[in-house]
């Protein structure tokens, strides 16, 4: 019997969803025989007398989240997410990069220091990159900081939020869709899929519309369902990220493919794994089992 | 010509294939860090390394690596709510930076700085405990020197470089009547520096001074 530990902080805790997922995961490693102890921030010392780690937290190398994922690896323990994945998926400009390097579809994107945006940098992306454009401020996570602009008004007044943030931002071309897949990849194998349906009223899987949260719709896909192009393209956006647990998302409207990001911590409370009851057997045997 | 060292300002010293980056911080997503990352990326030898400064700037990571390198650290404890003191407290979330520290010698005002720092419990925060008459105390470590004439302040520098490669740093410290042990890293403002110590990093960065 191994040790499992789970790291949760009080958010994680506050949803009745989050609280179930978490409960299906204690169960799945109960019932291959691995105990399972939920880790609290102050608990930080107790990660290095367990045998693997998984955190259910929201990871920021800026956060906690951080400091246990060290802290497990430090000791010689396996851990999810791993502190290389955070940091590299963590920032926007660094997960693009490592994805440009290893040749994966993105969109057409650009980085902006700070130093360098003028009204002359701004009308030659319009020009090279078309109209809209998205902006993303690179550890923005839920779509929370992420706009469409379509002049270089907007564009400046978007930028000039963003770089309080960060002195880089991320400059994209807009891919219309209506709906994203999102492809969990463990270890360079595909674990579920499934699409998460973009609400009428916004271009993002979760936003503010009129003082109201939408949220985009999750429906699990079966895996004979899944276009191949997407499972190897999410599988290769994976590997150029690490090993560990990622949740790709995919844009393939006109049959072209490509990664919008690559999310460590990929949520399971959303009904993602619905049709893949096998999810969390596979990561706990990752963990505890190889 | 004398190099400027104005306000964030960044300079690149090539040395022996490795490219130094040396600028006043080295804090996630800012101009340095993503300088020392596109150096990562097209796989040049780059120092320091972008996941040593996150290290570097988190106190309980900077103190595990440190006391694992055999450096002298203060015992550090991550809390929600209390501390017991008198302590130095540090905020251990997105804003904070390791910079900014409170020290605290009673419960009363502990209770407002924890709050301040937790921003209302929302997120955890670290604490050290100082024993009665414990102090901080900063020194500025260039390349792994020091400027301050102190033999122990001066193998602090040594060996803090030797674990995380930082050009120009902070070192924080609780010093008490016979020693001392670090405390924290901290980012250090060219603006702050002795005419010494810029004339030191002056001569690094011109390549004067052999690293």
């Amino acid at each position: 019997m191994s040790r499992l530990g789970i790291f949760v902080d009080r958010k994680t805790l506050s949803s009745a969803e989050q609280l179930n997922a978490l409960i299906r995961c204690r169960d799945a490693a109960e019932s291959m025989d691995h105990s399972v102890e939920f880790i609290f921030p102050v608990d930080i010392r107790k990660i290095p007398q367990m045998d693997a780690l998984f955190i259910r937290a929201r990871t920021d190398p800026m956060n906690v989240t951080y400091v246990a994922s060290r802290t497990a690896s430090s000791a010689g323990i396996p851990v999810i997410d791993d502190p290389s994945s955070i940091q590299i998926c963590s920032d926007k400009i660094n997960m693009y990069c490592h994805l440009e390097k290893h040749k994966i579809a993105i969109p057409p994107t650009k980085f902006l220091s700070k130093k360098d945006i003028s009204p002359a940098m701004i009308r030659d992306l319009f020009e090279r990159m078309g109209s809209p454009l998205v902006l993303k401020e690179p550890s923005t996570s839920f779509s929370l900081r992420v706009e469409k602009v379509c002049d270089a008004y907007e564009f400046q007044r978007v930028a000039r939020r963003f770089i309080r943030m960060s002195d880089w931002i991320v400059v994209q071309g807009y891919v219309e869709s209506t709906y994203d897949w999102r492809i969990g990849v463990l270890d360079g194998e595909m674990i579920y899929a499934c699409k998460y349906t973009i609400p009428s009223d916004t271009f993002k899987i979760q936003d503010s519309v009129n003082g109201h949260v939408v949220y985009c719709g999750v429906e699990s896909v079966p895996p004979g369902e899944v276009p191949g192009e997407v499972v190897r393209l999410g599988i290769d956006a994976g590997c150029a990220v690490g090993h560990g647990l990622y949740g790709v998302d995919i844009k393939n409207s006109n049959g072209d493919a490509c990664v919008i990001e690559v999310n460590d911590n990929p949520s399971l409370e959303g009904g993602e794994d619905g049709l893949y009851p096998q999810v969390y057997h596979k990561i706990i045997a990752y963990l505890l089992e190889r | 010509m004398k190099t400027m060292l104005s306000r964030e300002s960044i300079h690149l010293v090539e040395r022996d294939g490795t490219v130094h980056v040396v600028a006043e911080e080295y804090f996630y997503k800012t101009e340095s860090y993503y300088t020392i990352l596109s150096h990562e990326i097209r796989g040049v030898p780059v120092a320091p390394g972008s996941s040593a400064v996150l290290d570097a700037y988190i106190v309980p990571l900077c103190l595990e690596r440190s006391g694992s390198a055999g450096i002298p650290v203060a015992d550090c404890t991550i809390s929600n709510s209390c501390a017991q003191y008198p302590a130095v407290l540090y905020g251990l979330n997105y804003f904070a930076s390791s910079s900014e520290y409170t020290v605290v010698r009673d419960s009363a005002p502990g209770k407002e700085t924890v709050r301040h720092i937790t921003n209302n419990g929302k997120y955890p925060f670290c604490y050290q405990r100082l024993a009665e008459g414990e102090n901080i105390e900063r020194h500025v470590a260039i390349f792994g020197s020091s400027c301050s004439g102190d033999d122990e302040i001066c193998g602090y520098a040594r060996s803090l470089y030797d674990v995380f490669e930082i050009p120009l740093v902070t070192m924080v410290f609780v010093r008490w009547d016979d020693g001392m042990r670090l405390s924290s890293l901290a980012p250090t403002r060219y603006s702050s520096m002795s005419n010494a110590e810029k004339a030191l990093l002056r001569a690094y960065i011109a390549q004067q001074e052999f690293l």
